[in-house]
């Protein structure tokens, strides 16, 4: 990795370990191998949202020319947001893409993530799914949002409606998370969930 | 979102620096006599003979053209663009006494449209157009010195910390734009490096701070980057876009062919490079009369449609629905910001339509699934009875076309028989003939190979009728005749002087035909006879 590359890595773990959020337990970064060029980063799910409770671990790349170029940063946590695949945690922000400036940090990547969890774009969704049941069944969004949580990411509410469906499912014989994916894209109607996993 | 198949952009021609490796803003540095008319601007035409560059194809015979096609058009180096470039500086510096580099920001956001530029910079408020343009405005003196966030001590040398490496450096290595965000010269240059090789930014390189949009400036980039690979990658960006946003030039589409051609009048018209190609302005395409711009492109593109390439592109691109131009998507949501300069349309990747009104109803992509998918089926059933019409004008097509690239060898072939002419005692220009009927011979099948283009697209009706008769009997006719008669002048070895006269008069002829017919598409055209299949 480039010399700049790695003394910025460097000088931001200094600055994510001192910065107050950590303090809060909020967001975290680890070194995964030596050489600073994968991290993994955790960050806890915003208060007041169906996420709260949670601890989200993200997969972040850095790339040979950062920090001229941003990170590549997706989430390892299984989430349910309109901005974030369901099935590959990629997500669409545009500090990531475009609008990443190189004064940037991790710090400031987490923190915006952080926001984005709390303030979902569904104008500019990355998960279409996700961003149509956001859109017209706001409860039903809420409460998928917070039932995977509560199995991913060990949030402390579980929804004991959608854990019985899944159950169900699981004991016609599908993997329990093929079972929650599908009762989750089909508004949790066992019918619908059932034809789309024969279909 | 990666973008693909600018044809237009040409290989790599780099900027002549001088020696400080500027960028040539002086006025003198303008050349006056950069003007070539059609004929002097291609010397394969004339009375020249020279079959090695001479290539089969449109690029001859010039005084038969018809009068569309002899306005005058001049053919620019990269130097002579860079002049260009200047003198449109030059010019709105003269009535708008700002620096120059702000110019040339504040004239790209016009995409190079001086009247345009000048009627904003004084009709409505200035600082609003420097907002837009993002630029500091240079009215505002006081801003670049935004107070720095200076360590200083009394007697220890100033210091303060570069936000990108994060490192405590001295005052005097840290430079900024108007904005007053600083950063070490260190990070600049790595920064403007990156921007430039890896992204492929020039005009708009904004400053590396965080939600700043403020640009940077040519002198700027000339001070901080000394790689030379970087600054003639960054000279060769700004060149290109000059080119790509001025409605008035446009790269000749040559492959590795540096000029750029300059119109006065941006329409469907031939303009020849000095590289001898011959082509639209309007589409960059082979010069295609009488067939229309959108109708070609539409034909080529159903030409290629065979190909495993075109399949490739289908199934994994899509054309951005204001400019054209072929999308991969990589990444991402299914708001498409197009990165073309010239264009920026924002569109949805689902319906291609707008992204406005997905603003608030954000998947109101259903037009795409009632009208697109209706569309393909009713394409379906068309096709089959389409196909067969298509093939029967598309074989002829295609067989002009390679007829035409075996043409070569006809001109060799008279070469010779020239030059043995010559040794019975005849004279260098009384041979030409020979040359001048190859030459109208090859510009009768270009005309006739776009005819059967013309045609495909033609709705069956009484002035399609028409053309269609006249077709075979024009072009078609005149071809065989021409080429009839070239083997039986050449042949005729004892009567040179009438069958040189017979020669003549058959070329004649064909080459009347071949303008008789492109007059009566134009009239088409001008009376709306011509009515297309869609």
């Amino acid at each position: 990795m480039a010399n700049i590359a790695i003394s910025r890595i460097k000088r931001e773990f200094k600055e994510v370990i001192k910065s107050e959020e950590i303090a809060k337990s909020m967001i975290k970064v680890e070194l995964v191998n030596d050489n600073y060029s994968q991290l993994r980063g955790e960050i806890s799910g915003p208060p007041d949202t169906p996420y709260e409770g949670g601890h989200f671990v993200l997969d972040i790349k850095i790339p040979e020319t950062y920090p001229f170029n941003p990170p590549k940063v997706r989430f390892l946590t299984r989430i349910w947001h309109p901005n974030i695949s369901s099935v590959t945690g990629a997500i669409c922000l545009d500090i990531l893409k475009d609008q990443w400036a190189a004064a940037m940090t991790l710090r400031t990547v987490l923190l915006s993530l952080q926001a984005l969890m709390a303030a979902a774009e569904p104008d500019d969704p990355q998960d279409a799914v996700v961003a149509r049941q956001y859109k017209e069944r706001p409860d039903m969004f809420r409460n998928t949002a917070t039932h995977w949580t509560n199995k991913y990411a060990s949030g402390p509410k579980a929804v004991p409606e959608f854990d019985e469906k899944v159950c169900k499912l699981r004991d016609m014989g599908f993997e329990e998370h093929t079972a929650r994916s599908a009762l989750s894209s089909c508004e949790w109607s066992l019918e619908k969930a059932t034809e789309t996993l024969f279909g | 979102m990666a973008q693909h198949g600018r044809s237009a952009a040409p290989a790599s021609p780099c900027l002549a620096m001088d020696s400080d490796g500027d960028l040539q803003y002086d006025e003198d540095s303008a050349d006056d006599d950069m003007v070539y008319d059609n004929d002097s601007g291609n010397e394969s035409s004339g009375d020249e003979v020279d079959f090695d560059e001479h290539r089969p194809g449109p690029s001859t015979a010039h005084e038969v053209e018809l009068a569309a096609e002899d306005a005058p058009f001049q053919v620019l180096s990269v130097q002579e663009i860079v002049d260009f470039m200047v003198v449109e500086i030059n010019e709105v510096n003269e009535v708008a006494q700002l620096p120059r580099t702000t110019i040339r920001i504040l004239l790209n956001h016009f995409n190079w449209d001086k009247e345009k530029l000048l009627e904003r910079l004084y009709d409505t408020d200035q600082e609003q157009l420097f907002l837009e343009a993002h630029v500091v405005s240079p009215h505002i003196t006081g801003t670049a010195s935004q107070a720095p966030r200076v360590n200083s001590r009394v007697g220890a040398v100033p210091t303060e910390e570069c936000e990108i490496c994060l490192t405590v450096r001295p005052s005097a290595e840290m430079s900024g734009l108007a904005c007053g965000h600083r950063f070490c010269a260190a990070c600049w240059c790595e920064y403007l490096t990156t921007k430039v090789m890896d992204d492929g930014v020039g005009q708009t390189i904004s400053c590396a701070a965080h939600g700043c949009d403020i640009l940077v400036d040519d002198e700027t980039v000339l001070r901080l980057v000394s790689e030379p690979r970087v600054l003639a990658r960054y000279q060769h960006l700004i060149t290109n876009s000059f080119v790509e946003c001025n409605r008035y030039l446009c790269w000749c589409p040559t492959p590795d062919c540096g000029y750029a051609l300059k119109v006065p009048n941006p329409d469907c018209r031939p303009v020849t490079c000095k590289c001898g190609h011959k082509f639209c302005f309007a589409c960059r395409e082979a010069w295609h009369d009488p067939v229309r711009c959108h109708l070609i492109k539409r034909w080529l593109k159903k030409c290629d449609d065979d190909s495993e390439t075109f399949n490739w592109i289908s199934a994994n691109t899509k054309e951005c629905p204001k400019c054209s131009v072929t999308i991969e998507k990589d990444g991402g949501c299914n708001h498409m910001v197009c990165k073309n300069q010239s264009c920026r349309a924002d569109f949805c990747w689902v319906c291609l339509g707008s992204w406005e009104p997905h603003g608030s109803s954000w998947y109101s992509c259903n037009r795409y699934d009632e009208d697109e998918a209706r569309a393909a089926r009713d394409a379906q059933e068309k096709s089959r009875a389409v196909l067969n019409r298509y093939l029967f004008y598309c074989n002829r097509y295609m067989n002009h076309m390679q007829s035409l690239k075996f043409e070569n060898k006809l001109y060799a072939s008279v070469k010779e028989k020239m030059e043995e002419m010559q040794q019975h005692n005849m004279s260098w220009i009384e041979v030409q003939f020979l040359k001048k009927a190859v030459d109208i011979l090859c510009s009768c099948r270009v005309t006739l190979m776009y005819t059967y283009v013309f045609a495909y697209y033609l709705r069956k009706n009484n002035q399609s009728a028409i053309f269609e008769v006249r077709e075979p009997e024009g072009p078609g006719a005149m071809h065989l005749r021409c080429s009839q008669s070239i083997w039986s002048g050449t042949s005729l070895r004892r009567t040179w002087s009438t069958s040189n006269r017979k020669v003549q008069d058959k070329y004649r002829y064909c080459e009347g035909r071949r303008k008789a017919l492109l007059e009566h598409v134009h009239e088409g055209y001008e009376r709306d006879w011509w009515v297309y299949n869609d």
